[in-house]
């Protein structure tokens, strides 16, 4: 699948770029990239649709959002949480002692699918819109699912995007993700909207995604480098001077970073610049695409109970 | 019939009329429906809100979970699927409450533990949608895709038309669909805040109709290539759209509802005139049932096949609504027939029809689903009797 272009938002807040950004700040306000991106407020909207849309429009920027025009166009949106950021809130006005005063707004909000019916209308697309969830595999499936309608033909381009949002406290937050120190490596817990425009044929373009492969634990380091050799063979066989690059995701422990780097590949842990969330992987797969030209890559994570993915792609040469 | 059409091999539900889909299809037919209750689960605090809930003694998280396990073993055990083969399948659950009733339980539970206290503030621990899957997928040991369509009320109904999709470009191999919602404070509270609660009764197409009543369920369909066995319905049809007019309403002229039926029918090469029946989707609200209505009556016109909303007996079961309504439909067809739509009275004259007000016998031929939800969604299908 040629991608057509990547966007990518960390919890700086800051589109395409890195910025300082620590958890106990978090989270920052969104506002003033509403206004940069959108070019006016969203006043009714919740954080987590504002993130969406934003994400969603800094991947279109290079394109325009008249490029949609005229194709049937995807929108594959994965959160692993969804909108607790409204959801909270409601439902301690609902819970409160002699009755609270719930908001319809903040119900309608709260809805994990108001933020891609958001985004869809923004961009002028009726077609497939799918909300996606599935922990922190939520942005591997949405990106096999878009890669399947767009191999039948079913769509032209699909818009494909992560967004998880930071909710205080730190601690209820690490506990939503089923962190503990032996299943991740020792980060913060940050937040992102990246997104990918991907198509059938474009020629123009920052590169490739080739596959989005799952599998259950049994699979290990060895295979999955076997299984990169036959990609990067299949699909880049005069690729010889590309980088080869391993993104980890956050499960990925300092172990396997050994065994990748004792094995050739540079490792692209990009988890500092966005810290932990469920849909991570898209930030640091949009970033590579725009960051790093000339590179074949693995984006490879897994879940706690063992089933993972691995993303295979390649960056266009400088 | 070919290898690359899409049969249902088995299915399973669990709702307000019973803890099979069998059982719950036996009792619709004999009309053992009673209305919507005040609200008895420990961790629900307004017992204004009548509900379809499901009886169950004990706490409401291992309710929960043992409505999601029945539907799966009713399910299993029709298809007679055999551990490789359960293990092969991919899995599309349909939720958006997932099991955020752990929250609301462990926080009611708080409460009453210790009373005179200020209450803690609510925790979130829930791990979002994707967990209900996870969950799943453990307990059966199923090692193909998983995920979770988190999408109001068509959350399940359109996890079954891309597992259809799927399967019938030989990407899986095959598809369980769970469709899973507990009853939550959130979402009774939710839809009051809404003014889209009727506390007194659901009234499906009624001129009467002041809103919907929440039910809650889990029910699981399981496609399969091919036909295999004794499966007997076939899907096709299968149509997903996201209308961007509207966050709440699929607009009342019927024009979308019509548009989206007609796709439906088009793909699956169904004339009009062929539907045996319709399991409308119905919530009884005034947009729902005058969008719905209107586009039904603009797609059959003077052919309208009888019309059926299942929400009058069981309630809006939300994202589980598509696999619970199409489980209980079938258990329907296993008995010969189509149930009668509960909580008429009057027809309204925007609409022009009345929803079917007996018992008919289910004949073969084509079954139309429809279910409309919030942000736009619209999903349809046919099932195929043969």
């Amino acid at each position: 699948m040629p991608v057509i272009s990547a966007g990518y938002i960390g919890p700086s807040l800051t589109p395409n770029r890195h910025a300082l950004w620590e958890e106990e700040e978090l989270p920052l306000n969104v506002d003033e990239l509403v206004n940069e991106v959108m070019g006016q407020p969203m006043r009714r909207a919740g954080r987590f649709i504002k993130m969406v849309a934003c994400g969603g429009l800094t991947c279109l920027q290079s394109v325009t959002l008249d490029y949609l025009r005229g194709k049937r166009t995807g929108i594959f949106l994965a959160s692993g949480l969804g909108n607790v950021d409204e959801i909270l809130p409601f439902i301690t006005e609902v819970f409160k002692h002699g009755g609270g005063f719930p908001s319809p707004n903040q119900f309608a909000n709260s809805v994990s699918n108001a933020a891609a019916f958001v985004l869809a209308k923004i961009c002028n697309v009726t077609g497939t819109v799918l909300t996606v969830s599935q922990e922190e595999l939520s942005f591997e499936s949405a990106l096999w699912l878009a890669q399947s309608y767009l191999e039948c033909g079913d769509i032209d381009l699909a818009l494909v995007g992560g967004c998880d949002i930071f909710t205080p406290t730190v601690e209820e937050y690490r506990e939503r993700l089923n962190l503990c120190c032996r299943s991740t490596r020792p980060l913060p817990m940050g937040e992102g909207s990246s997104w990918l425009l991907l198509g059938r044929n474009e020629k123009r373009g920052l590169g490739h995604i080739f596959a989005v492969d799952f599998a259950d634990g049994k699979v290990g380091s060895e295979s999955l480098l076997e299984n990169a050799r036959t990609v990067f063979q299949d699909h880049c066989p005069s690729g010889g001077s590309l980088k080869k690059i391993f993104l980890p995701g956050f499960r990925i422990k300092a172990d396997e970073l050994n065994f990748w780097q004792q094995k050739g590949w540079a490792i692209d842990d990009y988890l500092p610049c966005c810290g932990i969330h469920s849909t991570a992987a898209a930030f640091g797969v949009a970033r590579v695409f725009r960051e790093i030209p000339g590179a074949f890559f693995i984006h490879r994570n897994a879940q706690v109970s063992g089933r993972q993915a691995a993303i295979f792609g390649a960056t266009k040469q400088p | 019939m070919n290898d690359g059409e899409i049969y249902v091999r088995g299915w399973g539900a669990v709702t307000s009329l019973g803890w099979s889909a069998a059982e719950a299809a036996r009792r619709l037919i004999a009309g053992e429906v009673a209305p919507a209750g005040a609200c008895v689960s420990s961790h629900l605090v307004n017992r204004d809100f009548k509900a379809f809930e499901v009886a169950y003694n004990g706490n409401p998280l291992d309710k929960a979970m043992a409505m999601l396990w029945s539907a799966l073993d009713e399910a299993f055990a029709m298809a007679r699927l055999s551990a490789d083969e359960i293990a092969e399948s991919s899995l599309f659950v349909g939720t958006t409450g997932g099991l955020f009733i752990r929250n609301e339980y462990e926080f009611t539970e708080s409460v009453r533990k210790n009373p005179g206290k200020d209450a803690p503030p609510i925790s979130c621990r829930n791990r979002g949608p994707g967990e209900v899957a996870d969950l799943i997928a453990g307990q059966y040991g199923i090692r193909g895709m998983a995920m979770t369509f988190s999408m109001a009320c068509v959350s399940s109904s359109h996890a079954l038309v891309v597992a259809a999709d799927l399967l019938r470009r030989g990407k899986i191999r095959r598809a369980v669909i769970v469709g899973f919602e507990p009853l939550l404070n959130m979402t009774l509270h939710g839809f009051a805040s809404l003014l889209l609660f009727d506390y007194d009764q659901c009234r499906p197409f009624c001129v009467r109709r002041a809103g919907m009543q929440i039910g809650e369920g889990a029910g699981v369909i399981l496609l399969d290539r091919g036909k295999s066995f004794s499966s007997k319905y076939r899907i096709c049809g299968g149509h997903q759209y996201n209308d961007i007019k509207s966050m709440t309403s699929a607009g009342i002229d019927g024009v979308t509802v019509s548009d989206v039926v007609q796709h439906s029918l088009n793909a699956a090469r169904v004339s009009a005139d062929d539907v045996v029946a319709i399991k409308a989707h119905g919530t009884g609200t005034r947009d729902n049932d005058l969008s719905e209505g209107r586009g039904l009556m603009k797609c059959f016109r003077e052919k309208l096949p009888p019309v059926v909303s299942l929400k009058g007996a069981i309630g809006h079961t939300l994202g589980a609504a598509g696999a619970v309504e199409t489980a209980l439909w079938l258990s329907c067809c296993e008995e010969g027939v189509i149930p009668r739509s509960f909580g008429f009275s009057q027809t309204d004259p925007e609409i022009g029809f009345a929803p079917l007000q007996q018992n008919i016998a289910a004949r073969n031929g084509a079954y139309l689903f429809t279910f409309f939800g919030f942000g736009g969604t619209c999903s349809s299908y046919l099932m195929i009797k043969e």
